[in-house]
């Protein structure tokens, strides 16, 4: 199982020497055979008799990170609908793509994604699913920017990124948390030990991290917005990512944490809501659209929506019906994605205002898009699977029994049946528009760019072979029942499943009422469609999240600049005024709590005269540099502080730093007098007072603070020094008698000889300054 | 056998003194340093093996034992930190000759980024608080005349505020020393963990200790003191930025690992909490200067300061997982900066300008760089399977097994927006319509620059991926350092 | 005598940041000057003034002032004045490039 997910990526490395010789064949024939091979590994599995598999290899095991692959139902319907349409669409961009296309790049990510996507519905360990899982959101990213010379390609890359990496780093958070709870890694403990999520305080904060990372990969409402862009995407692209496989990731993700989850009241509330409003408002815009994978696109998140409402209810039927959707959604969507790049491959457009009456000239795609939109809208035919589990849809919103009665949850329960008919009424409507509008009608000729003609056979061969699968889904669904759709049910349900699939229930079954209600009002709709256009036109206007985030991104730039062009300004004054008050608040702050300040004067020594007088002396000259304008007697003045604090040193019983310091003092002041040679003359400009107040405010609150820490320091002296140690040994063992001179050459030598280097780097970076030439520009 | 401590700070400087004297003939000095900072690398890499079998190694500097004399200690954090500076040294030192001037190499370049290793290796491995302050001062010293050099009119002007913002913060430093000498007598770390666990009235140590920590979150760029860092940064040579960016923040970072995990940890419900809420500003306040800007160089700068974030906030956190994140991300920040700092180089190189609105299409004349670029991206913003990820991963376990929602919440929006800062540009300066390439000539140079890079990335990827390798011993430096009894007993051996 | 002491280095702290904090290059290099200067006192406060002789061994001298901070404060005083001359030279260079040496002249913006 290891290699068959770790397969896509290690064709993915060959891929780029392959694509050199494009010329010759076409690379799309390779990477056919990897999802053929995988699925046809993985549809052995296949049987009423399945039995969970569960394949260990050891990765990071000291981090509990391990690739733990499980095999149930829910994964088995995954990996077939990953490997088996990522065939299908693999041999379709065979004839979709022109070799003068970089044919590599595009193979390369689009076997990332198989991988990834193989990856996330089989790991077991949470973070190898997170790890697949962000891959995913990243060959979508690299797949939608293909052609990256477009505006609105990289607009929807970055789009679909930066929602879909939120959401993955919301579900890391979630994750995280689930494996600090419960001390494990798999998913499948965590939902042994689901009492100790369930009862923990912050269950419904890991709720709605979860679920934030399943609704912005499943493109749930509000966060459905990227959707729309990534069509952007090479038509194939869409087809799998972006309709069959990537985008069901989040309901993957939901199904899989069903069995823990769904007894809390407050998954039903949030995910049967989210997904029914999807549903409706995804439908309902997709009527808007003009573009024919616009319209797709939308369909899909309304499904999407639909699938995930199920989810939410959570009753036995619900969740057969979405698994059961699942798969049918990825039979029609698909095809219809195809007819669409057919569409506009052949007609040049996808405009549907451009198109109608194509049916003569592509009558195959015709009868294709019939069946795939008949199927979508829900047709009562017995030939149409998405018939099936649309009136399993009706079925499930009907009988939430095991759903309390009370509170939001009754009421929500009450409004989801009007809200599935209202959803399905619109998804009736786009569906006959989109057959309608494109192959039948008048045709506008010459508005196309090309003179349409039917598709290649090679073309056609994959979107046929899933309009049979919608057929065959419709007229044997025992087939797919027991040994496939039954296991992924009972493993999203947590027990055993069994539901039968009829096509006629009798006249009075209530969902078959819903169907021809929907029908009648959809066709009325339909064909009254003109008079509608001003409500298409005002609703969403305010509503459409698409604002939302185009202000946020763009706020998120303009904003950052203005706070950070607020404080970092350049000016070293201001650098410097922030930083000192920040070290006087929280100093002084922790003193206070701390009770850090003492005083202890036992320890003190006497108050001497020539003290005094020295510092008195030093006292002045240190404020005279401030207030002197001349800048010469500043740098005597500093001087005088220097020559203080040398006659200090002789006061304290220093004799070696005095000499150092009146030494050193000599040439830093002959220094200062060199280089104010060389400085411009003062300019003399007045501060404002307030600036001048808050310099004083902050040099004198260090002071302080600084003596302060210096007097309890002093104060605090509760150890012997090391220093006895010095004392008593500089003559036995160090071989001096000046004890500072023993210490700095031998006890701690290694600061002196580093205390030259210091030297030297500075003698050698002076030179550099002084002899290289000074450069007027450079960026 | 305790001397193999100092040879990661001894030869280094050797080599710095040796080059200074044959300056001015660049053939020989390249080649040369290139050579050595290879067996420098093979040294430390031999020392660093010692260690992880064999326990640490203590070099009593001078024959005087702890706490008289300078000890050494090279212990697994301190080889590790010194292992990972020496892999940056040898790609930096390789990138070098591609992008620096002639009078750049003649003015002792190669001296200054000797003894640049030697302060970083020295500040790394010293058991000597006064010690510190020294390798300190000899590793900013280098920075300086790194920085200074080529006396460019924009270099010089933010020089003088590296310089001065750097030189307060090292006489705060050596008061700071002073003032912990006066209350405990001594100035040798382990002797000053000893002591301060016995001292019952902590209020004067947790104020020193919080004087400490502002002292190293100046060079460490913590929330709020990290204004000096971003442009200071890009002044310089692309090979001077990405030593910077990759080492000196670091060592402020490892100084507040060490002191805080040593000697003041008896406040920790104070002082970590703080770090929590200064980890959370920094993050915050460095993904929105990440965003403020259209300069590249500029955007990899501010993206330091979050960095910086995440190793504080596993200090705060203060538990055995949260501080292996901390020493993990560590690790991988140190090399990951590095290539960033190498590859806007190169970047600003073949783009012939910084400015990102300026750029555009480059992907189709430069595709090695800029997947390179798009791959440090996912590194920088923690995606799995790479090395960020382990680290941010360890943290938000350990921040969440202690209930520092905040902070974790904090941690997941700065690691969106920071890979919204590096995908701009991506999208922007990679992407876009196939233009004429501006400077095909350029093209040469900017492969050779691109290998030094490829290595310190598949170091990124090796630490992610082949975490199992790495995680152990990085686990072993936390519980170590969470326990600083064994720290004390194997300096102090009685 | 120590608390004193301690005043005067905080004196020398305070008028060393209030240099620091003007605009002109060389008032601010005073700044630095002073702090540490104020720094180096500190040193020494932090060793005990009271007592003792200087640190030199002498015959039947039993009581020292306490020799580590001196050589801790020597050090430190070797490093200040490279830092500095560095710093020095670097405004004469800065100034002369760019022609001023008014820091608030010296801002710039982010695209050099």
């Amino acid at each position: 199982m290891l290699l068959a997910v770790l397969l896509p990526f290690i064709i993915a490395i060959i891929i780029p020497f392959l694509s050199k010789w494009k010329d010759k064949i076409h690379p799309g024939y390779f990477v056919t055979i990897i999802p053929a091979l995988i699925f046809i590994y993985f549809a052995r599995f296949l049987g009423s008799n399945f039995e969970p598999v569960m394949r260990e290899y050891s990765w990071i095991p000291s981090l509990d990170i391990n690739m733990v692959f499980y095999l149930d139902g829910l994964s088995l319907l995954f990996v077939l609908l990953i490997s088996g349409i990522g065939a299908l669409v693999a041999f379709y961009s065979i004839f979709y793509l022109h070799k003068s296309e970089q044919l590599g790049h595009f193979y390369v990510y689009f076997l990332l994604f198989m991988g990834s996507m193989l990856g996330v519905v089989l790991s077991d360990n949470v973070f190898v699913l997170y790890s697949f899982w962000e891959f995913t959101s990243l060959s979508s990213f690299l797949l939608i920017g293909f052609w990256n010379y477009k505006k609105e390609s990289r607009y929807g890359a970055l789009k679909s990124m930066l929602i879909t990496v939120f959401g993955g780093l919301s579900l890391l958070g979630a994750l995280v948390f689930m494996t600090v709870l419960t001390n494990t890694t798999s998913i499948q403990e965590m939902i042994s030990q689901q009492q100790l999520i369930l009862n923990s305080e912050y269950f419904p904060l890991i709720l709605a991290l979860l679920l934030l990372g399943a609704f912005t990969k499943s493109a749930q409402f509000p966060f459905h917005i990227w959707l729309p862009d990534a069509m952007e995407a090479p038509t194939p692209v869409s087809a799998y990512l972006h309709s069959a496989t990537m985008v069901k990731a989040g309901i993957y993700l939901v199904a899989r944490y069903s069995p823990m989850l769904s007894s809390s009241d407050w998954f039903f509330i949030i995910v049967s809501s989210v997904g029914i409003i999807t549903l409706c408002w995804g439908s309902y815009m997709a009527v808007r659209q003009t573009d024919l994978k616009g319209i797709l696109a939308f369909s899909t998140i309304s499904q999407l929506g639909m699938i995930m409402s199920m989810l939410g209810f959570g009753t036995k039927v619900a969740v057969f019906a979405a698994v059961f959707h699942i798969l049918n959604h990825a039979t029609f969507k698909g095809s219809l994605f195809m007819v669409a790049g057919i569409v506009d491959h052949e007609a040049g457009t996808r405009d549907i205002r451009k198109l109608g009456g194509l049916m003569t000239y592509l009558p195959i795609t015709a009868t294709l898009a019939l069946f795939g939109t008949f199927s979508m809208a829900g047709v009562p035919l017995p030939f149409l699977n998405g018939f099936y589990s649309k009136e399993l849809f009706f079925d499930a919103s009907l009988h939430l029994d095991e759903i309390a009665n009370v509170g939001v949850v009754g009421f929500i329960k009450m409004l989801l049946p009007y809200l599935a008919v209202f959803g399905s009424i619109f998804t009736f409507v786009y569906s006959v528009y989109f057959f309608f509008g494109t192959f039948r009608g008048k045709s506008h000729l010459e508005e196309l760019p090309k003179k349409p003609h039917e598709a290649p056979i090679g073309m056609l061969i994959s979107p046929i072979i899933l309009i049979l699968g919608v057929i065959l889904i419709g007229l044997f669904p025992k087939w797919i029942n027991e040994p496939f759709i039954a296991h992924a049910a009972s493993a999203v349900k947590g027990l055993e499943v069994q539901k039968e699939i009829y096509f006629w229930h009798g006249f009075l079954y209530p969902p078959l009422i819903m169907s021809i209600t929907v029908l009648v009002f959809g066709t009325v709709l339909y064909l009254s469609r003109k008079q509608w256009a001003p409500v298409y036109r005002i609703i969403p206007g305010v509503l459409s999240m698409n604002k939302f985030y185009d202000g946020l991104v763009d706020r998120l730039e303009t904003y950052s600049s203005t706070v950070t062009k607020g404080y970092m300004n350049g000016s070293l004054g201001r650098y410097v005024r922030l930083v000192l008050a920040a070290i006087l608040i929280v100093t002084f702050a922790f003193m206070a709590i701390t009770g850090g300040f003492t005083v202890d004067t036992s320890n003190l020594a006497d108050v001497s005269l020539p003290e005094i007088f020295v510092a008195i002396t030093m006292v002045i000259a240190a404020v005279g540099t401030i207030l002197t304008n001349n800048r010469i007697t500043a740098i005597l003045i500093l001087g005088v502080v220097g020559y203080g604090l040398s006659m200090l040193f002789v006061l304290y019983r220093a004799p070696d730093l005095a000499l150092t310091q009146l030494i050193i003092e000599t040439v830093t002041v002959a220094l200062f007098l060199l280089v104010f040679y060389h400085l411009p003359k003062l300019r003399k400009k007045e501060e404002a007072a307030s600036t001048r107040m808050l310099n004083l405010i902050i040099s004198v609150g260090f002071g302080a603070m600084m003596t302060m820490i210096a007097i309890s320091a002093h104060s605090s002296k509760w150890f012997e020094s090391i220093s006895s140690y010095f004392i008593d040994n500089t003559y036995k063992l160090g071989g001096g008698d000046n004890m500072v001179n023993v210490i700095l050459v031998d006890f701690r030598g290694l600061d002196t000889l580093f205390e030259i280097v210091v030297l030297g780097i500075a003698a050698m970076a002076i030179y550099g300054l002084i002899r290289l030439p000074g450069k007027k520009e450079e960026k | 056998m305790s001397n193999l401590a100092a040879l990661p700070i001894i030869l280094p400087l050797l080599a710095g003194i040796v080059v200074a004297f044959i300056h001015k003939k660049t053939k020989i000095v390249r080649i040369l340093s290139q050579v050595i900072s290879v067996v420098n690398l093979i040294a430390v890499a031999w020392v660093f093996l010692q260690v992880q079998q064999n326990g640490s190694i203590i070099l009593e500097t001078g024959g005087w034992a702890a706490p008289y004399g300078i000890i050494l200690v090279g212990d697994l954090l301190s080889m590790t930190l010194v292992l990972t500076t020496n892999i940056i040294a040898v790609a930096c030192v390789f990138f070098a000759p591609q992008s620096l001037s002639k009078h750049q190499e003649e003015y002792y370049f190669y001296s200054f980024f000797f003894l640049l290793v030697a302060g970083v290796s020295g500040a790394f491995l010293t058991g000597d608080l006064f010690n510190l302050f020294v390798f300190f001062e000899v590793l900013l010293m280098a920075s300086y005349g790194l920085i200074v050099l080529g006396n460019g009119k924009v270099q010089l002007r933010e020089s003088i505020k590296y310089v001065l913002i750097n030189l307060f913060s090292s006489m705060l430093f050596v008061t700071t020393i002073a003032f912990l000498y006066s209350v405990v007598g001594t100035v040798n770390m382990a002797q000053i963990a000893v002591r301060v666990q016995e001292v019952e009235q902590q209020g004067i140590l947790t104020t020193i200790g919080i004087l400490f920590f502002f002292v190293f979150a100046t060079k460490a760029a913590v929330f709020p003191l990290y204004y000096w860092l971003p442009r200071p940064y890009i002044s310089p040579n692309p090979v001077v930025s990405a030593l910077f960016g990759a080492l000196l923040t670091k060592v402020g970072i490892y100084s507040i690992l060490r002191t805080f995990t040593l000697m003041f940890n008896q406040d920790v419900q104070l002082t970590h909490t703080l770090f929590i809420y200064l980890a959370a500003l920094t993050m915050l306040f460095g993904v929105i200067g990440a965003l403020s800007t259209h300069n590249v160089k500029l955007i990899i700068a501010y993206n330091i300061i979050p960095a910086v974030g995440f190793m504080l906030m596993g200090i705060g956190i203060f538990s055995e997982v949260s501080i292996s994140g901390t020493i993990y991300y560590l690790v991988h920040d140190m090399i990951i900066k590095g290539a960033l700092f190498l590859l806007v180089g190169a970047l600003v190189y073949v783009a012939g300008t910084s400015d990102l609105r300026k750029m555009g299409g480059l992907i189709h004349h430069h595709p090695v760089l800029g997947w390179m670029f798009f791959m440090a991206s996912l590194v920088l913003a923690g995606i799995p399977p790479f090395s960020g990820f382990i680290g941010k991963l360890l943290l938000l376990r350990g921040g969440l097994a202690q209930d520092e929602l905040m902070i974790v919440i904090v941690a997941l929006i700065s690691s969106l927006l920071i890979l919204f800062s590096m995908i701009r540009i991506f999208i922007r300066g990679f992407w876009g319509e196939k233009t004429e390439n501006p400077y095909p000539e350029r093209k040469r140079k900017a492969a050779k620059m691109a290998w030094p890079v490829a290595i310190l990335l598949s170091f990124s990827v090796l630490l992610g991926v082949g975490a199992e390798w790495f995680y152990p011993t990085i686990q072993s430096i936390a519980e170590y350092l969470m326990d600083p009894q064994i720290y004390i007993d194997s300096v102090l051996k009685e | 005598m120590e608390f004193i002491m301690a005043i005067l280095a905080g004196i020398l702290f305070t008028t060393g940041i209030y240099n620091l904090l003007q605009k002109q290059l060389l008032r601010i290099i005073i700044g630095t000057g002073l702090i540490s200067h104020g720094a180096h006192l500190f040193i020494l406060t932090m060793g005990e003034l009271k007592t003792g002789k200087p640190p030199i061994l002498t015959e039947g001298v039993e009581n020292y002032t306490d020799p580590l901070p001196q050589a801790l404060i020597l050090t430190s005083i070797v490093i200040s004045f490279g830092v500095t001359s560095l710093l020095l030279v670097l405004a004469y260079r800065a100034s002369q490039v760019n022609g001023t040496d008014n820091m608030e002249q010296l801002r710039g913006n982010d695209y050099e």
